[in-house]
């Protein structure tokens, strides 16, 4: 099964999106912020990341441009509750850096689920 | 030789005296003190004629006595001069009378200088007056000091004139003895006779005030004494900055106290303006802050209750209750979502657009909803002009002002005036004292005659989740919510307001310049076909798109629409259809896509409360984006951009 890894510093909200996402069987790594997104990074078995963007230590945006780098062909979704940097939202510097979609919390997990099959389908046709 | 009359009756010279029984002695001694004297002195006959010059005349003049005794005065002065300025009075002091007068005179030596002249009559024994003796001093210097200290006392005048510092002078007791027109205007008086007639106690509201700044004069002679508030002439208390000086005299005791009177309204209105704006940015960083963590919150909550409603299919009465769940967290979505507006950590998409047309569209849709008893005027502006805006969220500013203006005056009626016009940035500099990012600014007035509000509720307005409604009506985010928008626009939002007597709300958008150019670009202008629902928000919405360069293809019925979506030269790229809409059934959209199989994407814009038959069209696959109301053109625009790729 593809395997999803969640980066967000919210325990709770981190563990829903766990649940969720074994229960449509992915499988699931975690990591609570930016800087263990990045460390413990396993691209053999990664194929999509579901990021937070405003994290303690490295923040989302810069764990979309350092995997991006280790696997380029890494689906990247950004997930964000708002926050601005400088004149852009930071949703939009996510979706410039490089993140596939992007989700303004709080958003429908079916939504987020239809999204990441649609990604994830887009891999195997190509 | 003659004397004068004054010097034969002076008791100084007694006619006894010895040497006076020697003509030549007393000729030669006259001579001398005449030629000796600084004063130009000549003798003067009748018929106008020099008859005896003295030494300091002929320096003056710079030329021997000769050439100038024997000499008419007209000959010597020029006839115009001498016919304008000298004739009357010799004639004068011919008739008898010692004549003193100043005059200007040119003289070859040193020019036009001014002289001070004193015709004397010399009475001959039979008491006619054969001579008479000019006697002219230099006092040119005097006047020019004399102008000179007109001409600076002059200056001091303009500056108490022209300053906008009331100036004073009292007694020690505090009887006014002066006062310039910037004390009257400051204190709203048309009456200098008044004012110089009061005492400047009555002008402290509070007693013992004056005698405390006498005091304060005593110990220290010169001195700031602060910030009072002082009753104008109309009983109404103004701020001012009061500076004084006490005189005193050699025993030490005050004789008169000067004071500087500064109205200092202008100056605590900024002050309080800048607490309010630093106030907002405060609690804007904080309420963002916690609608950020709120937003993680929420999603979690709805995660799980779209996981139960799942794992509930089969149970109604518990999936209503999880469906009850969901109901919440829309409602807290959008409390978070107009917080984030608030403390402007919202990006807004802004494109050109016309203030008028929006405002126009704004008062075209609440006077289809206003009661009765309320009027709205609202004249056409005589100048368009374009602001960067997201049409939708301008919309949205407009409407709020003019509906909390309704409200106001819901239960009294009343009129609300709507004006726009463009103003200078210079006017707007002075108004707002802080940088103008625009050349001109669009200033639109909202003004009711409504209940208006209190000082202290004025300074509270724009805070997130003031309000003055009874509690459960509204969540007080309105106004809050229309500071940040403006505020992200560089605009500028203010008010005034009277008890009784209603508010005014003046918004300050700076006017964009530049127009967005589509010619150059040779690709084809993206076409949307536009579902329109209610008719307002819709408009604004299509506005919003054509604004930012898409074609919008409007229907008129559900035939019109089959024809467009199936004609295959010229295809629209994507449907916008409003759940509200009249023309077209939501039941007629899943048919028409599923019947015919139409693949053109569709966005879907419904209320906040999603409907089961809407559920079902976006489970089917039709809908490939659904957004809820309201939506900005952010939003919007990401939905059409993501389906179009």
């Amino acid at each position: 099964m593809p395997g999803i890894l969640i980066v967000e510093d919210d325990k709770e909200l981190r563990e829903m999106l766990k649940i969720s996402l074994i229960r449509h069987k992915y499988t699931v790594l975690e990591a609570a912020d930016g800087k263990e997104a990045i460390t413990h990074f396993k691209p053999s078995i990664t194929d999509l990341v579901i990021t937070d963007l405003i994290m303690p230590d490295e923040d989302g945006l810069k764990v979309i441009m350092r995997l991006r780098e280790i696997k380029p062909s890494l689906k990247i979704i950004a997930i964000s509750g708002g926050g601005k940097a400088g004149p852009g939202s930071y949703l939009n510097l996510a979706k410039a850096l490089g993140a596939n979609v992007i989700f303004p919390k709080p958003f429908s997990i079916n939504d987020l689920l239809a999204k990441i099959e649609q990604l994830l389908t887009d891999e195997q046709h190509l | 030789m003659i004397f004068p009359k004054q010097l034969k009756t002076n008791p100084d010279m007694n006619e006894n005296d010895d040497f006076m029984r020697f003509p030549e002695v007393e000729k030669e001694i006259s001579d001398h003190i005449i030629n000796s004297s600084r004063s130009m002195i000549s003798i003067i006959s009748r018929n106008y004629i020099y008859q005896k010059v003295n030494s300091a005349f002929c320096n003056a003049h710079g030329v021997r006595p000769d050439s100038i005794v024997g000499k008419s005065l007209s000959d010597v002065w020029g006839n115009n001069t001498f016919e304008s300025a000298i004739k009357s009075k010799i004639d004068l002091c011919f008739s008898g009378k010692t004549v003193q007068y100043e005059a200007p005179f040119s003289t070859p030596q040193n020019g036009e200088r001014f002289f001070e002249v004193t015709l004397r009559p010399i009475l001959s024994k039979t008491d006619s007056i054969p001579y008479i003796v000019a006697e002219t001093l230099d006092i040119n210097e005097q006047v020019q000091l004399k102008q000179q200290a007109i001409a600076k006392e002059e200056e001091f005048r303009k500056l108490e004139t022209n300053l906008p510092v009331g100036f004073l002078r009292c007694d020690p007791e505090g009887k006014i003895l002066h006062a310039n027109k910037a004390f009257l205007r400051i204190m709203d008086c048309n009456d200098e006779f008044s004012i110089t007639n009061s005492n400047l106690k009555s002008f402290y509201p509070e007693e013992g005030l004056f005698e405390m700044h006498l005091q304060q004069l005593i110990d220290c002679n010169t001195k700031a004494l602060g910030r009072v508030n002082l009753k104008n002439c109309k009983g109404k208390e103004i701020p001012c900055r009061l500076s004084g000086y006490l005189a005193v005299n050699e025993l030490e005791q005050p004789v008169f106290i000067d004071l500087a009177v500064e109205d200092s309204s202008r100056e605590l209105m900024l002050e309080d303006r800048l607490l309010q704006a630093q106030k907002l940015e405060t609690i804007g960083s904080l309420a963002g802050g916690i609608a950020h963590d709120f937003n993680n919150i929420l999603a979690t909550i709805s995660g799980y209750a779209e996981m139960l409603k799942e794992d509930l299919q089969h149970d109604p009465e518990l999936s209503e209750r999880v469906s009850k769940i969901e109901g919440a967290v829309s409602k807290a979505r959008s409390i978070t979502s107009q917080i984030l507006t608030f403390s402007r950590q919202v990006e807004q998409e802004k494109v050109q657009v016309s203030v008028s047309e929006v405002l126009a569209e704004t008062v075209g849709f609440v006077k289809s909803s206003v009661p009765p008893n309320i009027s709205i005027k609202y004249d056409l502006p005589l100048k368009e002009a374009y602001v960067l805006a997201d049409p939708t969220q301008l919309f949205r500013v407009f409407l709020n002002l003019m509906t909390n203006a309704i409200q106001a005056m819901e239960e009294t009626g009343g009129t609300l005036s709507v004006n726009m016009e463009v103003v200078r940035g210079k006017f707007v500099r002075h108004e707002l004292n802080k940088d103008i990012v625009a050349d001109e600014y669009v200033l639109l007035t909202f003004k009711d005659t409504g209940l208006g509000m209190e000082p202290s509720l004025i300074s509270r307005i724009f805070e997130p989740f003031f309000t003055t409604r009874e509690v459960g009506k509204g969540t007080g985010l309105g106004l809050s919510v229309i500071h940040g928008i403006i505020k992200e626009m560089e605009g500028e939002i203010l008010v005034s307001s009277k008890k009784e007597q209603g508010s005014v709300f003046y918004v300050y958008l700076p006017v964009s310049k530049k127009y967005p150019d589509y010619s150059g670009k040779s690709y084809r202008k993206k076409r949307i076909l536009f579902i329109a629902g209610n008719q307002y928000e819709s408009r604004i919405l299509s506005l919003a798109l054509e604004n930012k360069g898409y074609e919008l293809i409007y229907i008129s019925d559900q035939n019109h629409l089959i024809r467009i979506l199936t004609n295959e030269n010229d295809p629209p790229d994507l449907v916008v259809y409003m759940s509200d809409s009249k023309q077209i059934q939501q039941g007629d959209i899943v048919l028409i896509y599923s019947r015919l199989k139409i693949i053109t994407p569709l966005i879907l814009i419904t209320d906040s409360n999603r409907e089961l038959l809407e559920e079902k069209l976006v489970n089917s696959g039709i809908i490939k984006q659904q957004l809820i109301k309201p939506v900005s053109l952010k939003e919007i625009g990401n939905a059409i951009q993501a389906l179009l790729k």
